[in-house]
């Protein structure tokens, strides 16, 4: 089949410069919403699948339910654990085991005097060599009264991220913390997190517990092992759960909003459609005569529609290529507050493939109607329509 | 040579309770080289008979041949590929595409045949030649008169050296002089290019530059005899 010259659906697109370019602006929105709302959901599930780590169990209260915050358990465990099993990763004779007092508080930054929920991790040196992703890139690790500041934990406390600078200060439980140093964990829960020593927090909060403790495992070492010691020390009160299977749990919690974020991109990309059939059908109906003449002079149907559908497809692929640059350079890596930390909106490979997908579909959603309605039109009667 | 064979056309129209027909059991031949206009009232049918020749209407019963081929019997794709390589069609209203510039119009009829660039590129030279338009052949028809659209149009009509060369009233939307110089030019692609033509036009002084004179009245043909009065076309 022969098909119409490439230049004429291009140079259709100039015919009524402002609607195309009203068009254009309106796809490029649409498309772009997409690409925030994939980022949205795409951020959320990385920053919870990065913050499990296989080999690492946590332990932690039996009654406190899923959520850590609540936990409390005895100072003792992490000694007890380390005695009682084998499986556990060690290297120089240091056993993998990293006792933690984890909360959320209210955290005042210097120089603001506004006060944000922060979350607070509780930590020994211990905590970097089970947390293997945790990584520190500026400063040091925390001495007594300082805190080591998580990439995202501005965004948490709604604060700028200077703010957070090493050496500046923040305030919570009481007493006023040197920020020593900032981190990052691979995109994981933890980025959003400040890390103090532990003993300087129980003392703080005046706690000799414990949230939970983080066991790494070592290769031939497994969870059964860890729930064998819960099981058996009852007057502990302990349950044991892969470090994974906690998070996966808290993504579990989040499904409703992933949920509604895919009903978005489907409302959004229903209006697109509606969007680019307008305008198609705008530019078909003015069009009748001149199509019919084409196909009085031999063009097959099949080959006007074509180059209709190459007509809207070229203006919504503008659109998606406009909206994913953007996507790239404004909305990748914004950082989200969000109640269990904070994270990054994530502009990855999917959320490409879903934002210049869709950009696709509604440019043959919206060619394919007015196309037809165009072909319907007897040539007789449109090679003389007005 | 015969080139065309109306046999037996009917055309009718369903409108409502009655029934429109405008042909009735039509016949009419064409050959190689005529130049053949159709006269007749308005809504006598005139155009739908040079619809149905070009390929782009449906007769209701009846045959058209064109070199021999039964175009009534060819779906709707196929009749779409003889169009492209044997009708030019000339409309009353230029009907070019205003987003091409005149060559690019003129260059749209050999887009659906097997040619070279370069052979392309040689006809359209040589069809703006003949309707005298070269010097505008990066205008865009919106850039030009109607006389030089309507000229456009012929070139396109002709650049695929088509079989058959229709025009349904080509100098309807022209002024007198205007009109004179396209008649000139339809004479020209007849005698010098050696086309055959089938003009409709509702214009007597049009239909006088014609070899042949055709009526069409109450849905029967009749042709005028050179010097002599009007008779019936017999069937072929
Ligand atoms: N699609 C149609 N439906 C019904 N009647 C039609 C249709 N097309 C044409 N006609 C009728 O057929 C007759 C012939 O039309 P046409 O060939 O356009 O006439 P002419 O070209 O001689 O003016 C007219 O009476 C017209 O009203
Ligand atoms: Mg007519």
């Amino acid at each position: 089949m022969k098909t119409l010259p490439w230049e004429y659906g291009v140079r259709n697109l100039f015919r009524r410069p402002t609607r195309t370019a009203l068009t254009l602006v309106g796809l490029t929105t649409v498309i772009l919403l997409i690409f925030v709302v994939v980022a949205f959901i795409r951020g959320l599930e990385a920053s919870l699948a990065a913050s499990g780590d296989e080999d690492v169990v946590l332990v932690y209260a039996l009654s406190s339910g899923a959520d850590i915050e609540n936990s409390s358990i005895p100072a003792r465990t992490p000694a007890l654990l380390a005695a009682s099993l084998d499986g556990i990763q060690r290297r120089f004779d240091v056993q993998h085991i990293s006792p933690e007092v984890y909360l959320g508080t209210r955290i005042t930054v210097a120089g603001t005097d506004k006060k944000g929920l922060g979350l607070v991790r509780g930590v020994t040196t211990a905590a970097p060599l089970v947390r293997s992703k945790m990584q520190i890139v500026e400063g040091e690790w925390p001495g007594p009264g300082e805190v080591l500041a998580g990439k995202l934990a501005h965004s948490k406390l709604g604060c700028r991220e200077e703010a957070l600078s090493v050496g500046s200060t923040v305030t919570f439980d009481g007493r006023e913390w040197r920020i020593s140093g900032r981190f990052t964990a691979a995109g994981s829960a933890f980025e959003s997190e400040l890390w103090c020593p532990l003993q300087d927090m129980q003392t703080a909060l005046k706690r000799q517990d414990l949230s939970l403790v983080a066991v790494k495992m070592a290769p031939g070492g497994s969870l059964a092992d860890v729930e064998m010691f819960c099981s058996e020390r009852l007057d502990l009160e302990l349950k044991a759960v892969p470090e994974a299977q906690y998070y996966a749990s808290l993504q579990q919690h989040y499904k409703p909003v992933r949920l509604l974020g895919w009903v978005v991109v489907w409302l959004i990309a229903g209006a697109g459609v509606f969007a680019g059939l307008n305008t198609m059908y705008g530019a078909v109906v003015g069009r009748v005569r001149e199509l019919s003449t084409l196909q009085a002079m031999g063009f097959r149907r099949r080959a006007i529609t074509m180059s209709l559908i190459q007509e809207a497809v070229l203006l919504s692929v503008g659109g998606s290529l406009i909206a994913a640059l953007v996507a790239f350079l404004l909305v990748n890596g914004t950082a989200v507050r969000f109640t269990m930390g904070a994270f990054a909106l994530r502009v990855d490979s999917l959320a490409v493939v879903i934002g210049c997908g869709t950009g696709l579909v509604l440019g043959l959603l919206g060619a394919v109607p007015p196309a037809m309605k165009a072909m319907r039109v007897t040539v007789v009667e449109g090679i003389k329509a007005v | 040579m015969t080139l065309v064979q109306v046999k037996n056309v009917t055309k009718q129209y369903a409108n409502g309770e009655e029934t429109i027909t405008p042909l009735n059991e039509v016949n009419l031949e064409v050959h190689q080289g005529d130049f053949l206009s159709l006269m007749g009232a308005s809504g006598s049918g005139k155009s739908t008979l040079l619809n149905m020749i070009a390929g782009i209407d449906e007769v209701t019963s009846g045959e058209i041949l064109v070199e021999g081929t039964d175009i009534t019997k060819l779906s709707r794709g196929k009749l779409a590929d003889w169009r492209a390589s044997h009708v030019g069609y000339i409309f009353q209203t230029h009907n070019l595409i205003p987003v091409l510039t005149a060559y690019e119009n003129v260059e749209m009829p050999l887009l659906l045949l097997k040619m070279s660039a370069a052979e392309r590129r040689k006809r359209v030279e040589i069809a703006l030649e003949a309707v005298n338009l070269t010097d505008r052949a990066t205008h865009y028809p919106r850039q030009m008169s109607g006389g030089q659209e309507q000229r456009v149009g012929i070139a396109r009509a002709i650049v695929a050296s088509p079989t058959l060369v229709v025009a349904d009233e080509p100098t309807g939307n022209l002024d007198d002089e205007t009109t004179e110089q396209i008649l000139e030019l339809l004479q020209r692609v007849n005698n010098e290019l050696g086309m055959t033509l089938l003009m409709v036009t509702h214009d007597i002084e049009a239909s006088e530059i014609a070899k042949r004179q055709i009526r069409l009245e109450r849905g029967k043909l009749t042709e005028r005899q050179a010097g002599s009065a009007k008779s019936t076309v017999t069937a072929a």
